[in-house]
Parts: C-alpha cells; sequence; structure tokens
C-alpha cells in the first residue's frame, strides 16, 4: 500500500488553478523528486498535503486513511512534516526550544529529560552542535535551514516534505545538504523533495514528478525524465544532467 | 531567577509585621492589582503574541460580578469565583470570533468589544456603587492586602509554570509563527482558546479584588481602556512574554507613578507612553533585558 497518495487533487485561487487534478503515489521508504518552474504548482502541493491548504476537489490519503481537509497539527501528528521553502524557524525561541516545539507536539510525544537528550541528538545530526542556547535569530541562513529540517525531523515523521532545501546554498553547503538527505533516506524516512538544482534532485531521487502550470506532465525514473523531450522542452533544453 | 519572585513574595508577606501605615498597604494592594493586570495580560499578548486591547472588559466584569454578589450578602471568597467563570465563559463566547482576526484587526476587533462592554454597563448602572454599609463600618486594609498578595502570587506561579511547560512554548511557537506551529504539531486555535481562557479568569479574579478593595466606585470604571493601556505598558517596560518583566514593570510603574502623581500630577501617562516608545524602539526586552545584560557583562568580567 502507498505511504501517501493524491487521487485527482485541485486547488484554484480566485480562478488561477494552481494544482490541476493531480494523482501520485509515494511509496514507503521511497525518495520522490518534484521539479517543474516557478510557480508551477510544487509549494501548493506541499500545503495541500500538509494541510495548509484545503483541496478544491480531490482525496488526499496518509496511510490509507483520507486526510483530506485535516487541520496541520493534525496531519504532522499523524506522521508528515515538512520544511518551508522560506525557512521559518521560530525566531525568538532557542535553536532547542525549536526543536522542543516538534518533540512535545509530534507523532510521539517526549517530555522531560527525554526531550533534552533527543534535542540534543538532533541538533547534532544536522550539525548544530553546541549552539542548543542560541536564539534562532542569531543563526546563519544555513543554521537555520537545518534547524528548520532538525524542527520537522524532531515530530518523528513517517513522511518529510523538503521544499527546495538547497535554494540559496554555496557548492559546499549543497553538499553537505546533500549529505543530510541521503542519511535521512538511509534511515528509512520516506521523503517528497522539491529542488531547484535539478541535478541534484535527479540525483538524489528514485522517482520523479514533473509538473507544470499545476498539471503532472511526466513521471518516471530520474534517467528516463532527464530525456523526456516535454521536460527538456519546459526547461528550454538545458538539463544540465552530469 | 525564580528565587527572586519567591524572596519577593515572601517580603511582601512581611510587610505588615513591621508597618501598619495604611500609605503603604494601599500602595501594596496597588501593586498587586497592577502585577496582575500586567501578568494575566501577558499570557496572551506576551506568551501567545495576541495583543488585546480588551484586556479591561474581564477586569471589569470580574469586579462586577463579585461586587454584586457580595454587595447580596455572599462572602467574598465565595463571590469572587462566578466572577472568574463569567470571565471565562464570555471569553470562550467571544474568543472564536475574535482569533478570525489577526494583528491589528484583533487589537481593534478587542478594544470594541471592550468599549461596547464599558457603554453597555455604564448605560445599565449609571450610580456609583457603594460596598454595603456593614463591610464599610468594619472595612480593614489586611484582608485587602493579603488577598491581593495571593491574588498576585496566583497570578505570577501560572505564568511561571506555564513558561515551563509544553503548553507555554507551545503558545510561543504559536506567537513566532503560526504556520510553523501547527506544521510542527501545535493545536493554534486551541492553544489561543486555552491562553484567553487563564489570563481573562485571572483578570477577573483581579477585577473581583478590586470590587472587595474599593470602598465606592462607577461599575463601568474597571472597564476603562486605561486598565488595558496600563497592562500593556508594564508589561513592555518589564519585558514583554517574560515571567519576571510584568512583575518588574508593575513595580515600576506602580512606584513611579505614586511619586509623580505627588508632585506632577497628570502628567504620568504622558512620561509613561514615551518611555513605553523608547522602549518598544530601543529596548524591546524591557527592564529584563537589561539586567539578562547586565549579568552578561559582570560575567564576562569575572
Ligand atoms: N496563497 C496563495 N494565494 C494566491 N495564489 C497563490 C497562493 N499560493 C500560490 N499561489 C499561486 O499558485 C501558483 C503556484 O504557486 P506555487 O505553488 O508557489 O509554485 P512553485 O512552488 O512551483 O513555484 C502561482 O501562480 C502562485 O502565484
Ligand atoms: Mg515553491
Amino acid at each position: 500500500m502507498a505511504l501517501l497518495s493524491l487521487e485527482n487533487v485541485s486547488k484554484t485561487f480566485g480562478g488561477v488553478m494552481a494544482v490541476k487534478s493531480v494523482s501520485l503515489q509515494v511509496e514507503p521508504g521511497e525518495v520522490l523528486g518534484v521539479m517543474g518552474p516557478n510557480g508551477s504548482g510544487k509549494t501548493t502541493l506541499f500545503n495541500l498535503v500538509s494541510g495548509a491548504l484545503v483541496p478544491n476537489s480531490g482525496t488526499i490519503r496518509f496511510k490509507g486513511a483520507p486526510i483530506t481537509g485535516l487541520p496541520p497539527h493534525r496531519i504532522c501528528r499523524q506522521g508528515i512534516a515538512r520544511t518551508f521553502q522560506l525557512v521559518r524557524p521560530f525566531l525568538g525561541l532557542t535553536a532547542r526550544q525549536n526543536i522542543l516545539v516538534g518533540l512535545g507536539y509530534g507523532c510521539r510525544p517526549l517530555s522531560g529529560s527525554a526531550a533534552r537528550e533527543k534535542s540534543e541528538e538532533l541538533l547534532a545530526s544536522v550539525g548544530l552542535e553546541g549552539l542548543g542556547d542560541r536564539p534562532a535569530s542569531t543563526l546563519t541562513a544555513m543554521d537555520r535551514k537545518r534547524l528548520d529540517l532538525a524542527r520537522a525531523l524532531a515530530t518523528s515523521p513517517d513522511l518529510l516534505l523538503l521544499d527546495e532545501f538547497m535554494a540559496g546554498l554555496n557548492p559546499q553547503e549543497t553538499s553537505e545538504a546533500m549529505g543530510l538527505i541521503r542519511r535521512l533516506q538511509a534511515r528509512g524516512l520516506t521523503l517528497v523533495l522539491v529542488e531547484h538544482i535539478v541535478w541534484a534532485l535527479l540525483e538524489l531521487s528514485q522517482r520523479i514528478v514533473v509538473l507544470s502550470a499545476g498539471e503532472k506532465i511526466a513521471e518516471g525514473p530520474p534517467t528516463a525524465i532527464a530525456r523526456d523531450p516535454r521536460v527538456v522542452e519546459i526547461y528550454l533544453g538545458s538539463i544540465p544532467f552530469p | 531567577m525564580l528565587w527572586a519572585l519567591l524572596g519577593l513574595g515572601a517580603g511582601f508577606t512581611a510587610i505588615p509585621l513591621f508597618t501598619e501605615s495604611d500609605y503603604l498597604l494601599n500602595l501594596g494592594v496597588q501593586l498587586f492589582l497592577a502585577v496582575a493586570l500586567a501578568q494575566s495580560w501577558n499570557v496572551l499578548g506576551g506568551f501567545t503574541g495576541q495583543i488585546t486591547l480588551g484586556h479591561a472588559a474581564f477586569f471589569g466584569l470580574g469586579a462586577l460580578v463579585t461586587r454584586t454578589l457580595w454587595g447580596n450578602g455572599v462572602g467574598i471568597l465565595l463571590a469572587i469565583i462566578p466572577g472568574i467563570l463569567v470571565c471565562i465563559a464570555f471569553s470562550l463566547l467571544i474568543g472564536g470570533l475574535a482569533f478570525r482576526l489577526r494583528g491589528d484587526y484583533f487589537a481593534i476587533g478587542t478594544l470594541a468589544l471592550a468599549e461596547m462592554l464599558r457603554i453597555i454597563v455604564g448605560n445599565l448602572l449609571p450610580g456609583i456603587s457603594t460596598i454595603p454599609s456593614t463591610a464599610l463600618t468594619n472595612y480593614a486594609l489586611l484582608p485587602r492586602y493579603y488577598l491581593g498578595l495571593a491574588l498576585a502570587a496566583l497570578v505570577v506561579g501560572v505564568a511561571a509554570a506555564l513558561a515551563r511547560s509544553r503548553i507555554g512554548l507551545g503558545m510561543q511557537a504559536i506567537r513566532e509563527d503560526e504556520a510553523a506551529a501547527a506544521a510542527s504539531g501545535v493545536g493554534v486555535l486551541g492553544h489561543k482558546l486555552l491562553a484567553l481562557v487563564i489570563s481573562t479568569g485571572l483578570a477577573g479574579f483581579a477585577g473581583g479584588v478590586f470590587a472587595y478593595y474599593h470602598a465606592s466606585y462607577y461599575p463601568q470604571y474597571p472597564f476603562s481602556p486605561l486598565w488595558s493601556f496600563e497592562a500593556i505598558l508594564m508589561s513592555f517596560i518589564g519585558g514583554v512574554g517574560t515571567v519576571h518583566g510584568p512583575v518588574l514593570g508593575a513595580l515600576f510603574y506602580t512606584i513611579l507613578k505614586e511619586y509623580l502623581a505627588v508632585r506632577l500630577v497628570e502628567i504620568h501617562l504622558l512620561i509613561f507612553g514615551t518611555l513605553f516608545i523608547l522602549i518598544v524602539l530601543l529596548l524591546p526586552g524591557g527592564l529584563v533585558e537589561v539586567w539578562t545584560r547586565f549579568r552578561r557583562l559582570v560575567h564576562r568580567g569575572s
């Protein structure tokens, strides 16, 4: 059974169809890449799955049960976590407190010393060891991304949605970020990735879905997608696949 | 730092053992009411980030209910509880609606609601409210002082417990970013309503103490928006969103206001308004921030 499935999901914003009757499935343990030009509906798709937006039509199922229309905190507690394209750590809280929010309210809530121990482990796992007491507002852009990821991981998700995690990173940071994502994958976490850095997406994903103007126009393994004429066309024939 | 608050509480408990000065006891009651107003506002406005300008509505409602029951022969402690319950019920009634408003609209909406209530009360009960004559002849300051102290201790205790709890952290996450909080599993509306219930219930208790303390006042007086503004002023001066800030702010405000009122009569609001703007612009952490910065300096020096 698919971990996540979307059946004919649509979302309009005042007449604009941001997501048009999209159907897709994510299998347990899989890494699915979602690509498409700016404005093609990728973030909206994440907002629909995580409950930040409610679809106009269609059904979203998680672990077989419909979650369409559930509020975001309930969807989180069922095991779907996300990061934000423009990272949104809780700036007025310390890095550790950011993580404690996810630990306290996620799928497998922890409290007291267990939560504290786990928060140290999570800080270390994303490369923020020693920064737990720092207010999130004093962290660098890359460290805020790490923190956003740690906060999401703290909810113990079965499915993690990463929205342009590598946007704005330098080559060194990009390779660190890829290492982080690979480690999550190795732990058996199911991932859906949205990335603008196409080569990175093709390298990390086992399967790719391509969106264009809200519609799914292609789906398949990375090698096939890189050669798909429709995909090559929307990317102006320039996929820099190494 | 919690020890400082406990020490302060012990100090205020002991004061009547050393002095029978009416002046000091009256100042004490005013201080306790100020602490309660500021700290109860801080739970909703500071921890949860829902800047309400309607806090006085609940101070007024608590005073109204408690005063009415007490005037009709119900014991004061028994009369305070329905005041709190009416505040909680009323806040739940308006909460669902008010929380559809965000930011400035929430602030203005809560002010409008509170003003409506004040005007209604002013029209329905235009006469002055005087405590029962038996209570007047036996009027003693000491029970008012200790009830006020108990109120302040409860409100600060609730805020301190909240600040250390998971739910308090969830409230702070909502203040920082609602969408990110919801995505982390925090039920936004539920937490906002809980903060509202705690905040308004405590304001209702403060209103009850006010009703017990003041011999005579117009029933609409505790509904005055000035009480809301003072609560906000004190929280920001001391350090909004912290446990110590509103206590420090209330101490500072009450003492300075008393000092200024003796000398300059009405100008204190102007002074506090200016101070408020300076603090918001230059020192968003309030007086508590001055203290932490000072301590950091001392640590570095030693
Ligand atoms: N909250 C919103 N309100 C109105 N329009 C929106 C909203 N979110 C997204 N859109 C529109 O939906 C379309 C898809 O946007 P988005 O999902 O952000 O694309 P992507 O993430 O692929 O760049 C765009 O036309 C965008 O302007
Ligand atoms: Mg996007």
